[in-house]
């Protein structure tokens, strides 16, 4: 297969200089301020160079930005199509009765979040309050510049058609008509303008000597293209279109937005004073509650209008304010948050940490199953079936399970563990031989549990100990056989919820859903396979080098096509896969494979002297790799890992190409299938691509802060 | 001294251990119990499905490739082929052709963008880094889908069509720019042009050689430019000297195609057999000490044995699992050697190469295949600028890395020693930040090539979306879907093979 | 008393103790390379032994043989009465009853110091949490550093962290410690905090055999001195007999070089 490229481990610290490097985190010494003039000078204008490839930057990103603009604004635009199908687009065809659920969902997910970052997030680190009122002026300017690159509206007749205007006649007239024929060859003049000023300067030293006057001389020809971009738009062309003063006042609201967010960025500024209290940190945390609230608070107070299609009915109601339906449970997600943030934040002090850590994050590996399972599918459970054959096999497995155990992890328990334990072994195998040959029958899920029993039998002795802790192990098997056991019931137990395609939910839900339970499968799968793969033994290497190699050499979408259109061909004739189901394994071997190298630059960089002392100390290889090879290289690879779980979510896009409705495929394929909106696509693909980009960008700047605090790639 | 030795020695047992406490012995076994947990699990998935198939009445056949099909392709080579094998390679080539120019396209890109973002200018590192997160943080395939509902809204084809008549026609059919022809006489041309790479290497090799013993300046890069450009000028007329080449094949051929089933099979079987006889040699040769072939470990043996066992897998396959392989490979073999030796012939004498550019004939229409320029229809344009635009951001950060990774000392150091800045970025700093660059740069090579499936999404005819074609007028969907993974598998294995091949001259340089 | 009297009697004294480790015609090769040639040799209870060579000679392979951190190929090496062999339970039995202290200390820098030295013995001797916490404080004590006992490894010096991998290695219990060259990675201020502790240990009772460059702790503290060159022993003995009248060429060659 293919041979491996990199060598992971190139762009991977050593662990020992990690955890030296997050005990005393290094604070980079304050820049120090330079005043606007300087600043201009040094990163805009110091040398000739730099001057001209500012100003052609500048003209670019503006023509890029006035033409994003003019293409999100325009009156072309159905955005209607969004705003109405938003339910639609984030949860496809749940049925309205029960949207409840779907609330109950989000709800927890939010009391879970709140718990978590309350709990155990740093406060430490934060935004500094500098930045962020430059953040704010910056935000005010951008959207204000905006506001004057944006085109003025067409004058439309009676019947909604933009008004005709002679070209001929209005180039000849006005100023503006002239500057529109021959706006290319007035800024090409500006452009030439500036690069014989520059010339000019550099022949003179000027660059040299630091003074103001290049910032002066390019910053007004610049600002003379800045015009021409703005005033030419408002040429009487082929359309008619508004006057500057009738555009303004149209933008009103914007215009208000943006000088309450560059007010506010400069009362910051001004009120604080001297530079060493803008260098005071609020926590990041903190900003996102306030941002959320004023979101939410607008849900109450802003007009945005009132769009959907409720009982196939379509609402258009532009000058309301939102549905009850959507202001109200919003305001309560946002409470819960800040509620159990706050909560907490209480716990925290009273110093429960290390205990709650570890439920806290089982907690949060049941929670997709239980949301998914328990909560949206609503279960109808057989209750006969379940007090006959479910409860009793589960307290089966739970005490006989729980026996082996006890019995198993006794410190002296020897040899006889070993011989026990490959009984186990062949029982579990003779189980799944025997479904083959068709020898006994057992329900599938007592096969399962066979199975995690002999693995558990076969790692027992690793974990043998005094007697809490024997108890704490078969604890932990009962607990893991209820849970097993409840899950199984649930799965296989009808869903009372009736949705048109086999999926439960759709839209984003989906897409959140399957990336979830990629990420679950994969990860546990990607660290064994990089283990077999750095492993000393000849065929586990192999074998997993041949997976790895064969799921990154092939597209993605060959996988998702061969486990959503054939895989069924390979399963015995009682079972069959789900598209759902299907495309979840495929983007789950799939992302094992990348998962899998990305683990094996972190193990690579553990040292061999740390196997060589757990050696020494004569721990299993089972202890030396759960207690010392993978806290260690799973710390180091955290950044590949995150950037890992980005691409799987992007990738979860590709459900849209096997049928399957998730956010993209609505938003390309349904919306503009509409008999309301038939053929509008730009939107849709917009709001999703800018969705996508949100959840995207924000981990990956999380990963990169997490890099930067274990100072990986910092020499 | 010695008396306690002896006496504490034969106080401690020597034999073997129980076998489920030997380390190697519970090594290997755990091993080969996964090795036959996997051949079971796999023995079990396939036959079932051959059952199920069998139920169905469907067999596993690739008869279908010489079947004729239905449908027409909307580009490529042939964009009405007669059969299905013609259909899927054209397909092919539809994927190889997008996938090595936007390999081209995303590195320059990359490399700008990348170069950009480590400049000092605030607005050029701004727009850079802006251009690299928008990119990178949305997923391809809505990129894709997103510049094809773009492309839709570009005007309509016209005869005198814009922005540039002649040269770039941007319409909502897609884009055309001129392009290179292969004619008659180009792969006579391509011997000279091979003869031209050997002598410039030589002479090229000389006079570095002369630089190295003079020290005074060669010019050795430009000697072996000029010597190519040469050999391309004479052969570029004189080519149809080599018309008898293909003869050469044909005789080949004709020899390949009097093998018999049997012959192939014990080539095959031998081959496997001295592989492993050449691995066990080799192991046995590393274990071998001064003092003679040191005690072998169980651990050795379990390894040799397995060696053997890999070479008669191997031959029971050939000779047991499929007979047919031999008689497949000598067939293909046949046929690529005679589609060679029909690229040459004394009919050959046009030029090599023309140049075609844009031109409508119909209003439109986009006029594909044919003496026009390159033509990208609406999906081509979307593919092609939605892996471009996605790669370039990975490239750019990759190359960003990489040359950040180069110590500052480096700079300094060759600086001191008096190095012009040219000279410093071509031998200092370039080699070593090249080092860093080129394994995730082969890894977005390869990504690249996989993600032009996603043309499927925007009916771009390439090599998936054409197997969709087959199999949904076929009914073949597993052996299409064999067929993409050996397709793309190949292809990911010559890109790994070609970077790996840089990879390892890189490292020597370093040394 | 002469010396030879005192070789004498001290060979007499050492006959009536048990053997701890005995080496039988112990061979390892690396490729073509010969690692240790027929090394034959029995170390008492108690017995502290230094072993001296120039670099390369096979010492440390020697000492990670002693432990199975490396393999040997031929010969036989008993510890205590038990073989080293394949034999899963014989190694797992000889780990946790010979201790290691390396060069680069290799603490686990992910825990505090207190779980580095608590993990083998509530994972392998499978003690009690505070049991073993208890003897962990009380080790740390011994080697004088139980303010430290939360810290993590990279907040410690050098000969800290030498000193915590010492307790460590103490913490499972053993009846033998190794020692490979403990202080050649450290700076020479620390080298005494270290050597001190190693003098303690031995005195008090501990079968130590120590890889080392350091010629004054094998004369004051070593019971016997061995000598190593291109993976044979050269010459054994006591450290005043080593030191003043040695017998081999190589080791007169050896010693005029480093002293």
């Amino acid at each position: 297969m293919t041979a491996p490229m990199g060598d992971p481990a190139a762009t991977v610290v050593d662990p020992a200089e990690a955890w030296a490097g997050e005990q005393e985190p290094a604070r980079k010494p304050e820049e120090p301020s330079l005043s606007a003039g300087e600043w201009l000078s040094k990163n805009l204008f110091s040398s000739a160079v730099n001057s001209v490839l500012t100003v052609v930057f500048t003209l670019l990103v503006l023509l890029a930005v006035r033409g994003l603009l003019n293409f999100t604004f325009s009156e072309e635009r159905t955005w209607r199509a969004v705003k109405t199908n938003m339910r639609f687009l984030f949860t496809h065809a749940y049925p309205q009765e029960q949207y409840i659920r779907i609330w109950v969902c989000v709800g927890a997910i939010a009391v879970m979040s709140g718990l978590s970052v309350g709990l155990l997030a740093r406060t430490g680190a934060g935004i500094s309050l500098k930045k962020l009122s430059m953040n704010l002026m910056g935000t005010g300017g951008v959207i204000g510049l905006g506001i004057l690159l944006r085109e003025p509206s067409a004058m439309v007749d009676d019947e909604g058609m933009a008004l005709h205007g002679d070209p001929a006649a209005a180039v000849g007239d006005s100023f503006v008509g002239w500057l529109d024929a021959n706006a290319l060859a007035v800024l090409g003049v500006l452009v030439l303008a500036n690069v014989a000023l520059a010339a000019w300067f550099h022949l003179q030293g000027t660059y040299l000597r630091d003074g103001p006057e290049p910032r002066v001389a390019h910053g007004v020809l610049m600002l003379a293209s800045v015009g021409v971009l703005i005033v030419q738009q408002y040429a009487t062309g082929e359309i008619v279109r508004e006057s500057f003063a009738d555009a303004m006042a149209d933008r009103a609201w914007w215009w208000l937005g943006a000088v309450v967010l560059a007010g506010s960025g400069a009362a910051l500024w001004f009120g604080l004073g001297d530079a060493r209290r803008r260098n005071t940190f609020v926590p990041a945390i903190h900003v996102f509650f306030a941002g959320a609230g004023i979101m939410v608070l607008s849900a109450w107070l802003y007009p945005w209008g009132h769009y959907a299609f409720l009982e196939g009915e379509f609402i258009s109601e532009p000058g309301s304010t939102v549905a009850m339906t959507t202001k109200l449970p919003w305001t309560v997600m946002w409470a819960l948050l800040v509620g159990t943030f706050l909560l907490g934040r209480a716990l925290s002090t009273a110093g429960a940490v290390s205990r709650l850590r570890v439920p806290l994050n089982l907690l949060w590996v049941m929670t997709p199953f239980v949301l998914y399972w328990a909560v949206l599918r609503d279960p109808d459970l057989d209750w006969d079936h379940v007090l006959s054959t479910d409860i009793p096999m589960a307290v089966f497995f739970a005490v006989f399970g729980g026996l082996v155990v006890w019995y198993l992890t006794h410190p002296r328990i020897g040899e006889a563990g070993r011989i026990m334990a490959v009984v186990l072994v062949g029982v579990a195998v003779l189980n799944w031989v025997a479904a083959y040959f068709g020898w006994y029958p057992m329900l599938q899920k007592a096969r399962i549990s066979f199975l995690l029993l002999a693995v558990v039998a076969l790692l027992a002795h690793n974990f043998a100990g005094d007697r809490t802790q024997r108890l704490r192990l078969v604890a932990a098997w009962v607990a893991i056989m209820a849970v097993f056991h409840w899950l199984v019931t649930l799965v296989n137990s009808p869903s009372t919820v009736e949705t048109p395609t086999d999926a439960l939910i759709g839209g984003f839900g989906i897409t959140l859903i399957v990336a979830v339970f990629t990420l679950l499968a994969a990860f546990p799968l990607g660290v064994l396979l990089a283990l077999a793969r750095t492993s000393k033994l000849p065929i586990f290497r192999v074998l997993s080098t041949a997976y790895i190699e064969v799921f990154r050499g092939v597209p993605l979408i060959t996988i998702l096509f061969f486990f959503t259109l054939i895989f069924n061909l390979f399963l015995p004739d009682n079972m069959s896969l789900t598209d759902i189901a299907g495309a979840t394994i495929g983007f789950a071997l799939f992302s094992a494979a990348y998962l899998a190298e990305n683990v094996r630059g972190g193990l690579q960089a553990v040292r061999q002297g740390q196997y060589e002392a757990s050696d020494a100390v004569g721990l299993t290889t089972v202890q030396r790799t759960l207690f010392i090879v993978l806290p260690q290289s799973l710390r180091v690879s955290i950044p590949p890992l995150v950037g890992q779980v980005i691409a799987t979510f992007k990738e979860t896009s590709l459900l849209a190409v096997v049928g399957i409705f998730d956010f993209l495929r609505i938003a390309d394929k349904v919306i503009s299938a509409q008999s309301e909106f038939l053929g509008v696509k730009r939107e849709g693909l917009l709001f999703a691509s800018f969705i996508y980009w949100i959840f995207a960008y924000n981990m990956s700047k999380h990963s990169q802060r997490l890099e930067k605090r274990l100072g990986v790639g910092e020499r | 001294m010695s008396n306690t030795d002896q006496t504490t020695l034969a106080a401690t047992q020597s034999g073997r251990p129980p076998f489920y406490r030997d380390a190697t012995v519970v090594k290997w076994l755990a091993q080969v119990f996964t090795l036959l947990l996997v051949v079971f699990a796999l023995f079990f998935l396939t036959t079932q499905a051959l059952e199920n198939l069998n139920r169905q009445g469907i067999e596993i056949k690739y008869d279908f490739l010489g079947i004729g099909l239905g449908s027409d392709l909307r580009e490529g080579i042939d964009t009405d082929p007669d059969t299905a094998g013609r259909a899927l390679w054209a397909g092919a080539v539809n994927t190889i052709r997008i996938a090595v120019g936007g390999i081209i396209a995303a590195t320059i890109l990359g490399v700008l963008v990348g170069v950009g973002r480590l400049s000092s200018n605030w607005i050029v590192n701004r727009i850079c880094s802006i251009f690299i997160e928008t990119a990178r943080n949305i997923p391809l395939l809505v990129q894709i889908i997103f510049i094809w509902a773009l492309v839709a809204t570009l005007p309509n084809v016209e005869l005198d069509q814009g922005p540039i008549n002649g040269v770039l026609h941007l319409s909502n059919k897609g884009v055309s720019v001129p392009r290179l022809h292969i004619d008659d006489g180009f792969y006579q041309w391509l011997i000279f042009i091979a003869a031209g790479v050997l002598v410039g290497w030589w002479v090229k090799r000389r006079q570095d050689r002369r630089h190295d013993a003079t020290g005074q300046e060669t010019y050795p890069v430009a000697s072996f430019v000029g010597v190519l450009a040469l050999f391309g000028a004479v052969g570029w007329v004189a080519h149809p000297i080599f018309g008898w080449v293909g003869a050469i094949f044909d005789f080949i051929g004709d020899g390949f195609s009097s093998l018999t089933p049997v012959i192939v099979q014990v080539v095959l079987s031998l081959a496997a057999l001295a592989a492993a006889a050449w691995w066990i040699r080799r192991f046995l040769a590393r274990r071998r000490t001064p003092a003679g072939l040191m005690k072998l470990t169980d651990d050795d043996k379990f390894r040799i044995i397995f060696a053997g066992v890999g070479a008669l897998a191997v031959i029971a396959f050939v000779l047991v699992g499929w007979p047919g392989l031999s008689s497949w490979i000598i067939n293909s073999g046949t046929d690529l050697l005679e589609v060679i030796a029909n690229k040459f012939g004394d009919g050959r004498t046009g030029r090599p190469m023309d140049i075609k550019a844009p031109d409508v004939e119909q209003i439109g229409n986009f006029p594909n295949p044919g003496p026009a320029g390159l033509n990208l229809t609406q999906g081509g344009t979307a593919v092609f600028f939605g892996v471009v635009l996605y790669t370039a951001s990975f490239i750019a950060e990759i190359v960003r890395g990489g040359i950040l990774a180069v110590p500052k000392g480096q700079t300094e150091a060759a600086l001191a020693v008096g190095l012009r800045r040219v000279t410093m970025l071509r031998r200092v700093i370039l080699p070593q930040a090249f080092r860093v660059i080129l394994p995730p740069l082969g890894n977005q090579y390869l990504n690249l090539t996989k993600n032009t499936s996603l043309a499927i999404a925007v009916g771009y005819s390439d090599f998936v979306q054409v197997g969709q074609i087959v199999y949904n007028q076929t009914g073949k969907t597993l052996e299409v879907i064999s067929l993409w993974m050996l397709f793309y598998l190949a292809c990911s294995l010559t890109i790994s093979v070609i970077v790996n091949f840089f990879n390892i001259r890189m490292k020597i340089v370093e040394r | 008393m002469s010396v030879s009297d005192a070789t004498t009697a001290l060979t007499e004294e050492l006959a009536a103790r048990d053997d701890m480790i005995v080496c039988e015609g112990v061979n390892k090769w690396f490729g073509d390379f010969q690692a240790l040639d027929g090394i034959t040799a029995v170390i008492k209870e108690r017995e502290v032994v230094v072993v001296l060579g120039p670099s390369g000679s096979g010492k440390s392979t020697w000492i990670r043989c002693i432990n199975r951190l490396e393999a040997h190929q031929e010969g036989r090496i008993v510890i205590d009465g038990v073989e080293l062999t394949n034999d899963l339970r014989n190694i797992e039995r000889i780990r946790s009853e010979v201790g290691m202290v390396f060069q680069q200390f290799n603490l686990f820098p992910h825990l505090t110091v207190l779980d580095n030295i608590t993990l083998a013995p509530i994972w392998v001797r499978k003690k009690p949490k505070a049991e073993a916490e208890d003897l962990a404080r009380s080790l740390l004590e011994r080697v004088g550093i139980p303010e430290q006992a939360e810290k993590y490894p990279g907040q410690l010096s050098g000969g800290q962290q030498q000193r915590v991998a010492i307790a460590r290695a103490l913490a499972m219990e053993p009846r033998i410690m190794l020692f490979d060259e403990p202080t050649s990675a450290l700076d020479p201020e620390m080298i005494k905090e270290v050597l001190d502790v190693m003098k303690e240990l031995a005195l008090s009772g501990m079968t130590m055999m120590v890889v080392t460059h350091e010629m004054g702790f094998a004369r004051e503290v070593a019971d016997r001195v061995i000598f190593m060159e291109d993976g044979q022993i050269v010459e054994t003995g006591t450290p005043e007999h080593f030191f003043t009248s040695p017998q081999e060429e190589r080791t007169k060659l050896f010693l005029s070089q480093i002293l």
